[in-house]
């Protein structure tokens, strides 16, 4: 008796396709760091909602944004958490 | 000719005119190999999101110019002999320029 699932997601809809002057640019870590979870790790396609081509165009920018070190590749060696240990 | 960016990130501990004085060598190297030096922009003094080379800060300078392709890679070899210079990412922005009549 399998009951139909009632939970009714939220419309998910592309950002970059919606807000067409929206910067998809590695020089932007403030707009990348909604697609990417507290640990720095990149956020799934089916949880934000971005199209496939704005997803593989995003992952070499969050990619370009972290050799850059304007994005932390992972939380463990961010430099918050070394400063507090040097403290 | 091709638009090309190059973000540099500097030590922090580069005197000014050290900085400076990188900064005009490279944009030496690309005038003198047939390129032209679009736009400088200097970000200036940044945290790092990582200690890099156990600097938590770091200088940021932006170049773009528009280049013939080879120059790129000849840039790139410069910029690895400079000491100072802790990372650096070339990034092709167009594949033709309009020759503006500057």
């Amino acid at each position: 008796m399998a009951f139909k699932k009632k939970f009714a997601p939220r419309r998910k809809f592309c950002r970059f396709c919606a807000d067409k002057d929206l910067p998809l640019d590695y020089k932007r870590p403030d707009i990348l760091r909604d697609f990417v979870n507290e640990r720095g790790k990149i956020i799934a396609r089916r949880i934000t909602g971005t199209c496939a081509f704005h997803q593989r165009a995003l992952t070499t920018e969050i990619k370009r944004s972290r050799q850059m070190a304007l994005m932390i590749y992972t939380a463990a060696h961010a430099s918050e958490v070394k400063k507090k240990s040097v403290l | 000719m091709r638009k090309f960016e190059t973000l540099l990130l500097l030590s922090p501990e580069l005197s000014a005119d050290a900085r400076a004085a990188l900064i005009d060598g490279f944009k030496g190297i690309v005038e003198r190999e047939g390129g032209k030096v679009l736009h400088e922009d200097n970000w200036g003094m940044r945290d790092l999101a990582y200690p890099v080379k156990k600097q938590m800060r770091g200088w940021y300078i932006r170049l773009e110019y528009a280049a013939p392709g080879a120059l790129v890679a000849e840039l790139e070899r410069n910029i690895r002999i400079a000491e100072g210079v802790f990372k650096f990412l070339s990034v092709k922005l167009a594949d033709s320029v309009e020759e503006v009549a500057a």
